[in-house]
């Protein structure tokens, strides 16, 4: 039996060509690596100087729009980019992705902001806009894409930061996870654990935004009890995936719902969150932190790695600095696995290339132009030929070329 | 709320944070970071005891508590 309802048809992610990983970055940085297992951090993906919100938007979504034959693909009614790296004050990044997917010209086009929570704001409304039924048949697109602007000032989050974008069509055929609609809780207020004043740093009050974090789980989980009942956090949901900063903040928020909500001891904590959660956090283990994405991110993770051998309940969490959350679910089942395992997520992750610490640093002053406002400013694509190559067999890939006259160009490599 | 069920409330959920803790350690002197608390155990306690006492801090303030005494006598006045 297929699922049924409103829900996510498609969803790929893309999360760079390049990667470093984590060790390294510890012994260059002189992080303490004794800290590796608190951050629960394999390698990062890491941005070429050739590739940006846009592309990284593009290539995610490339695969899924690829996939719809020409009626399927005027449907997209909708097209929503979400992101806290955007490429101007006015236009969107979605005006680009529209293009360079060759959607259909009858199509609403934004952008969303609200740190690493606004792709789901974007997915909840397009569900609802799906299931109104003022456009039977309607599609829209999500696309959740950032780049990063972290470096040594960052501590121990330059290790957790990935690179990358997460794509989800939304519709009425949701083979990859039907949504419990109605079925969510929000928790919402103002507060500065972290941002991005400028298009080339970051700043961040860790604590403010663990704590945030926590609270707004317990918050929105409680909030989700209002809407639901009888919903057990522990046997409700089969398993987990919950935004991922890393994963050692995931381990914390499970650890702390466990305990309000189910009472549980040290031992069945642990075997629990083997249990419902760590199927999430392999992706992110190797990629690092995707903003709004990294739910996604997280729910890619599981349906390709969990062990479920029929219908199972996802509760998922996401929230955003600044700061915004909710808590919502949905239903995943084997037709889930099938539909994502077309997208080669683990394969296309483990064609990255390597970088050394040396090459990353050299990289990480050009990539922290990669949103400063110039009129002009070229970008010689050829210089990474060798990580495109390494992912040839994805086909043509969108990349950078430069900036003319405030105007983005892109080419096909 | 007396400081003194404030401290109790304090030490309850560090022991729950990190079960290995000696409880005798656990004074007011103490800072949550020496008792072997990370970032996040650190969030946990105060948000735990934020919770058991109904009350909601902002976050900034928490920044000027260094050790359990000073979490304490915080956490006291907004209770006030």
């Amino acid at each position: 039996m297929s699922l049924t309802g409103i829900g996510i048809e498609a969803i790929n992610v893309f999360c760079g060509l390049a990667q470093l990983p984590v060790p390294a970055l510890f012994d260059g940085r002189g992080l303490d690596r004794q800290r590796l297992d608190h951050l629960m951090m394999e390698s990062r993906s890491i941005a070429l100087p050739c590739e940006d919100p846009v592309t990284n938007a593009v290539n995610a979504a490339l695969p899924i729009v690829r996939g719809l034959g020409d009626a399927e693909r005027d449907s997209i009614e909708i097209l929503i980019t979400s992101s806290e790296s955007g490429v101007d004050y006015s236009k969107s990044i979605s005006s680009y992705v529209h293009d360079l997917l060759g959607l259909s010209r009858h199509c609403r086009v934004f952008e969303a902001k609200q740190a690493c929570y606004a792709a789901t704001a974007a997915v909840q409304l397009a569900a609802a806009y799906v299931s109104s039924g003022v456009s039977p048949g309607a599609r829209a697109l999500v696309i959740a894409t950032d780049v990063a602007m972290v470096d040594a000032r960052a501590g121990y989050a330059e290790p957790a930061t990935g690179h990358g974008a997460a794509a989800m069509l939304i519709s009425d055929q949701p083979r990859v996870m039907a949504f419990d609609l109605g079925a969510f809780g929000t928790y919402s207020y103002e507060t500065l654990d972290s941002a991005r004043p400028g298009p080339d740093f970051d700043i961040a009050d860790v604590d403010a935004s663990l704590f945030a974090y926590l609270d707004c789980l317990s918050q929105t989980f409680a909030d989700y009890r209002t809407k639901v009942d009888d919903v057990d956090f522990a046997t409700t949901f089969d398993y987990l995936a919950l935004h991922t900063p890393f994963a050692g903040l995931v381990k914390a928020g499970h650890r702390k719902l466990m305990r309000e909500q189910a009472r549980a001891s040290v031992e069945e904590v642990d075997a629990d969150f083997a249990a419902r959660v760590m199927p999430s956090l392999r992706y992110p283990s190797l990629v690092g932190n995707l903003c709004s994405g990294a739910v996604y991110l997280a729910l890619c993770s599981l349906i390709d790695n969990a062990p479920y051998t029929d219908g199972a309940r996802v509760g998922m969490f996401s929230y955003g600095s600044g700061c915004a959350s909710e808590f919502f679910s949905g239903l995943i089942d084997q037709g889930s696995r099938d539909e994502l395992a077309r997208m080669r997520i683990a394969e296309h992750l483990a064609a990255r290339l390597p970088l050394t610490f040396a090459e990353y640093a050299e990289m990480l002053e050009e990539n922290k132009q990669c949103l400063v406002p110039v009129p002009d400013r070229e970008v010689e694509i050829a210089r990474y030929k060798r990580f495109f190559e390494a992912s040839a067999e994805r086909g043509p890939l969108l990349a950078l070329r430069g900036v003319e006259a405030f105007h983005r160009k892109y080419e096909w490599v | 709320m007396e400081q003194n069920d404030i401290f109790a409330m304090v030490r309850g959920n560090l022991s729950t944070v990190i079960p290995e803790l000696d409880a005798d350690e656990i004074t007011m002197d103490a800072t949550l970071t020496d008792l072997g608390c990370n970032s996040i155990d650190r969030a946990e306690v105060v948000t735990m005891t934020m919770s058991d006492m109904g009350i909601h801090v902002p976050v900034m303030e928490f920044q000027e508590a260094g050790d359990i005494r000073s979490l304490v006598r915080l956490l006291a006045r907004h209770t006030a």
